[in-house]
């Protein structure tokens, strides 16, 4: 299990990361999009905001997200941390993303473009 | 009679059945499309395991060839893992063959293609081999794979950009459920309207549109401009929205026979009949010379 200060944590390194790739900056310059990260196991709820193609965090949910991102803490840390891709807890119910179709394979692809080969 | 039949995760509006002889050798091919529905694929597909010399996979891509490195599709995988005995294919071989083929003959014998081109490729990562071979005769490519599949306004421009995304990404994404990633089933019947008018302008802009003719029929707009099309697998009714849209001109890589030409799954398929050898031990060059021999050339149709 890992606490809410590793999953924020993990989400300043995702932020970080996405930040300084030109590339995807470009890539979402027009994906304003408010991305709730919920854990099931314990208390911690976070809001990852992509705004002009800047991502930036909150602590706490806001309200009327476009995606909420549901997981167990310790997939939450390790997937924003680049330890694991979100594909496999997606596939197999770990993770499970509510919001539309093109925006979940976008969120993927980003993770991928940070993390990928 | 050889029978190949071709099983696909499309529309079953699009089955027909045919009979053609192919250097001396009658065949019957028929198209089996199962709406979309993954579970009927797979019984049909073990109901012709062994009673039929060919199956080819259609409306899923299997295998995606990026130069040297071949990514597989999980849900495609399962499809071809069902067929135990007969060889089956998803035209993926023949495609990185046949696309490259069709592109110089093109550029060398029809003012269809030329250096400098505009050319918009719905979706390049199923056909590698088109997406570089245009490149390499000095298009002007849009690859529109992040624009329509996931509405990024970010058109790729070269051949290096795109291998190093697909690089990156190829090897989770085949993981994902395959319609998350393609239209199957009903949705092939449909245009999806919103991408359809924020991005028209890269279909207007374009003088060639190329790729998956599912593809390029969601997303084209009205108002075309006489454009080229240059894709595989076509019908009467999908020529008619062509020339509704105000397309110019339909080339299909594959061969027409009675009214429609066939995707490269059933294509493949006939081909490794026709070759009698395990899979394994075919490779690009049978496919290059089977192709001269049967003189394939791509059709050229006018639509103005």
């Amino acid at each position: 299990m890992a606490t809410h200060l590793e999953i924020t944590e993990s989400l300043k390194v995702f932020q970080d990361n996405y930040n300084s790739n030109q590339r995807l900056k470009i890539m979402n310059r027009d994906w304003n999009r408010v991305v709730v990260i919920k854990a099931t196991d314990i208390e911690s709820l976070n809001t990852f905001i992509v705004q002009d193609g800047l991502v930036s965090i909150k602590e706490g949910a806001l309200e009327n997200p476009d995606l909420t991102v549901i997981s167990d803490s310790e997939t939450l840390a390790d997937m924003f941390y680049g330890d694991i891709t979100p594909t496999e807890p997606y596939n197999n119910g770990t993770l499970r993303i509510i919001g539309q179709e093109d925006d979940i394979i976008r969120l993927d692809f980003i993770s991928l473009m940070i993390w990928g080969e | 009679m050889k029978k190949v039949v071709s099983v696909s995760l499309g529309s079953s509006k699009r089955d027909h059945k045919v009979q053609v002889e192919l250097l001396g050798e009658r065949f019957e091919i028929s198209r089996v499309g199962t709406d979309g529905d993954f579970n009927r694929a797979l019984e049909v597909l073990r109901e012709l395991d062994g009673k039929v010399d060919a199956i080819g996979l259609g409306g899923i891509d299997v295998y995606l060839f990026v130069r040297q490195k071949r990514y597989a599709i999980h849900d495609g995988l399962k499809l071809m893992e069902a067929v135990k005995v007969t060889p089956v294919v998803d035209g993926s071989g023949l495609k990185n063959t046949l696309e490259r083929e069709v592109v110089r003959i093109l550029a060398e014998n029809t003012g269809l293609l030329k250096k400098g081109m505009k050319v918009l490729m719905v979706s390049s990562l199923d056909r590698f081999g088109m997406a570089e071979a245009l490149y390499d005769m000095g298009c002007d490519m849009t690859y529109g794979d992040l624009i329509f599949t996931m509405g990024m306004p970010y058109p790729v421009k070269t051949v290096a950009e795109l291998e190093d995304i697909a690089n990156r990404t190829l090897p989770e994404l085949v993981k994902m459920p395959f319609q998350m990633l393609y239209p199957t089933g009903k949705k092939q019947e449909s245009q999806d309207e919103a991408k359809v008018q924020k991005f028209a302008g890269y279909y207007y802009e374009a003088e060639v549109i190329a790729g998956d003719f599912h593809l390029i029929r969601r997303f084209m707009p009205a108002g075309m401009s006489g454009q080229t099309i240059l894709t595989n697998t076509t019908t009467r009714d999908d020529i008619e929205f062509l020339r509704e849209k105000g397309a110019g001109t339909l080339v299909t890589t594959t061969p027409e026979f009675e009214g429609r030409s066939f995707g490269t799954n059933v294509i493949e398929a006939a081909m490794v009949a026709i070759l009698g050898k395990t899979l394994e031990r075919i490779d690009a060059e049978d496919y290059l010379e089977l192709l001269r021999n049967l003189n394939f050339q791509p059709r050229i149709l006018r639509l103005t």
